[in-house]
């Protein structure tokens, strides 16, 4: 499950990139390096809720929503070269969904709720991807990708239109309201504020597995090819456009899922909620988590979280003013992201020399 | 014998201009065809017909009996066809090892797979170790590419080329921007690439072209101006007019 080789040929002595420790000689590198920081958070964010009061483990819950939105935006951008404005228009399709489906339809069952929400979000993606990459384009080929950007901000309004539009389901433009996560059924206990932190926590570690999986997969690789060189890939064989649109489907599946996940968390969803102002979110987080590295996102989420908890508590009507100074703080401070910043000091504490 | 690939009529205008005007040739398997032609002759135009990244305005293109004229870039690349570019079009922040990696699943039926780890992949690492040996980069593959010298990433360009086992290779300016000794090394490369590849390629470096054509077909206002061996081509007087220029051309001011 390695995303490195670090395999080499007997007697070779070279180790992989040249810097040797002791540390890391006997047991896998991959396993050290990736494995042991990822166990370690892991075990945190499960005890925590033992020790903190139960509004920070709110916020570690949204933080790990916001997340996995952040990182399923990257799947299209970091990995893909694909940039997008209107991530929102999954999140709030997932949350939408959700809603309507609890509230409307009467399933409580959240399991059923999450693989319904998941097929409308791809439906809606596989829709939205048609004209996105093959009238406006972006990559090799197209006239120019500022069209295409265009186009995914007017597909996050145009379905928040539709949801002020379309009152009696989905609530107009005060949203929907009422969503109870504690009226969810499915799980073989009752539901409570504290379980659904674990539920959030189980949802959003089997999608980072799933989102690694594929990114390191043969598939993962052709996407990184078609960000570095999409002309070179087409003359390898590779039927880019085809990739470009699944990518793009698969990170609105994975967006749908945070989607669904804020839609219980936060009891409510609204027709902002698929439009510019949430999709700002996900684009915050990819450019401050880093387009580089498969955990960026997550790590920006923490700071943005932390970040808006603290300006709701000092500076409620500063908010807009606040988050576009993060945008400029992280691409005038740390331009690379704070993934690449991470990676390199964790990196360093390994090989003792700067990596 | 039938041509590998068989070029009829093909003409593109871009506008009022013809920068390809009915040009009709063929390449015999095996075959070691250069192209050759002063600035704006139309060669890279004509190229990139026979590669799919542009459309005929007329005519239409065979390879191995099909029509491909509308055919796209990477449908050709599965038929066995394979380009390399004259401006080198790597993967650049990318190991040599992972740049061979996805230029060899590019034709493989596992390229789609979401699941399956392509690092870890025996069956495929063994085959990059086989494409690097014999294009002598395994030495160099964890070095990431835009770290390479220049002589190093031509040599890739063409490497990565040859991972889709292609019949058709088709250069364009293998040499492009080389020293005199790389280009020799790339040189021999090509010639010793056996029979079954056959090649097209572009070049401007003539001791590439008398090194390794068969065939060099002369292209002058977008059209084929002459075609002959080597030895036909360079005792041609018209090719030294057009191609390597006439006397009046270095003498009007000196």
């Amino acid at each position: 499950m390695g995303d490195s080789p670090r395999e080499l040929p007997a007697g070779d002595t070279r180790v992989a990139d040249g810097t040797a420790t002791s540390l890391a000689r006997k047991i896998p590198r991959s396993l050290v390096e990736i494995g042991l920081p990822v166990l370690v958070i892991a075990v945190i964010v499960l005890l925590l809720p033992l020790f903190i009061p139960s509004f920070v483990s709110s916020l570690v819950s949204k933080m790990m929503i916001y997340g996995l939105f952040g990182m399923s935006l990257n799947i299209i951008w970091g990995y893909a070269g694909i940039p997008s404005f209107g991530h929102a228009a999954f999140f709030g399709v997932g949350g939408y969904a959700a809603g309507i489906l609890f509230l409307k339809v009467g399933i409580s069952n959240f399991w059923l709720i999450l693989l319904l929400a998941i097929v409308a979000a791809a439906v809606v993606a596989a829709i939205l991807g048609f004209p996105a990459f093959r009238v406006f384009g972006v990559g090799a080929g197209a006239v120019n990708p500022i069209y295409f950007l265009l186009a995914t901000i007017a597909f996050g309004e145009i379905l928040s239109r539709v949801a002020i539009a379309v009152r009696p389901v989905t609530g107009g433009s005060t949203g929907l309201s009422g969503i109870k996560k504690l009226d969810l059924a499915g799980f073989g206990f009752r539901m409570t504020s504290g379980r659904y932190y674990y539920l959030v926590f189980f949802i959003v570690v089997v999608c980072l597995f799933v989102m690694y999986r594929v990114v390191n997969s043969h598939y993962g690789y052709a996407l990184r090819g078609i960000h570095d060189n999409e002309r070179r890939m087409q003359a390898l064989g590779y039927n880019t456009w085809l990739y470009k649109y699944t990518s793009w489907i698969i990170a609105g599946v994975f967006g749908s899922v945070a989607g669904v996940l804020f839609a219980f968390f936060g009891s409510t969803m609204i027709p902002n909620n698929l439009a510019m102002v949430t999709s700002d979110i996900a684009f915050l987080l990819v450019i401050m988590g880093s387009t580089t590295t498969f955990f960026g996102p997550l790590v920006a989420s923490v700071v943005y979280v932390g970040v808006e908890y603290l300006a709701s508590l000092y500076l409620p009507d500063r908010w807009p003013l606040i988050f576009g100074a993060m945008f400029v703080f992280t691409i005038m401070v740390i331009p690379q992201g704070l993934g690449v910043f991470i990676l390199k000091w964790w990196r360093r504490l390994f090989s003792g020399s700067p990596a | 014998m039938a041509p590998l690939l068989e070029v009829k009529g093909i003409s593109v205008h871009f506008g009022g201009l013809a920068a390809v005007g009915n040009v009709s040739f063929g390449i015999e398997p095996g075959e070691r065809l250069a192209l050759i032609g002063p600035n704006g002759a139309g060669k890279t135009t004509l190229f990139n017909v026979l590669t799919g990244q542009l459309k005929p305005s007329a005519g239409s293109v065979y390879f191995k009996g099909q029509d491909i004229t509308r055919a796209s870039v990477f449908a050709r690349t599965h038929l066995g066809m394979a380009r390399s570019f004259q401006i080198t079009s790597l993967f650049p922040y990318q190991t040599v090892r992972v740049n061979a990696l996805i230029a060899l699943q590019g034709t493989r039926k596992g390229r789609y797979n979401v699941v399956r780890g392509l690092m870890g992949d025996k069956q495929m690492q063994a085959a990059v170790q086989g494409l690097l040996e014999s294009t002598d980069l395994w030495e160099l593959r964890e070095e990431v590419v835009s770290s390479l010298a220049y002589g190093q990433q031509r040599k890739l360009e063409i490497a990565l080329s040859l991972a889709s086992d292609p019949e058709l290779l088709l250069l364009d300016e293998p040499s492009c921007g080389l020293t005199t000794a790389e280009s020799a090394d790339i040189t021999t490369r090509i010639r010793d690439l056996g029979s079954k590849i056959t090649v097209l390629m572009i070049a401007h470096d003539m001791d590439l072209v008398f090194g390794v054509a068969e065939r060099v077909m002369l292209l002058h206002y977008g059209q084929i101006a002459c075609v002959g061996t080597c030895d036909e081509i360079r005792a041609n007087p018209m090719v030294r007019d057009i191609y390597m220029g006439t006397r009046k051309t270095f003498g009007s001011n000196g």
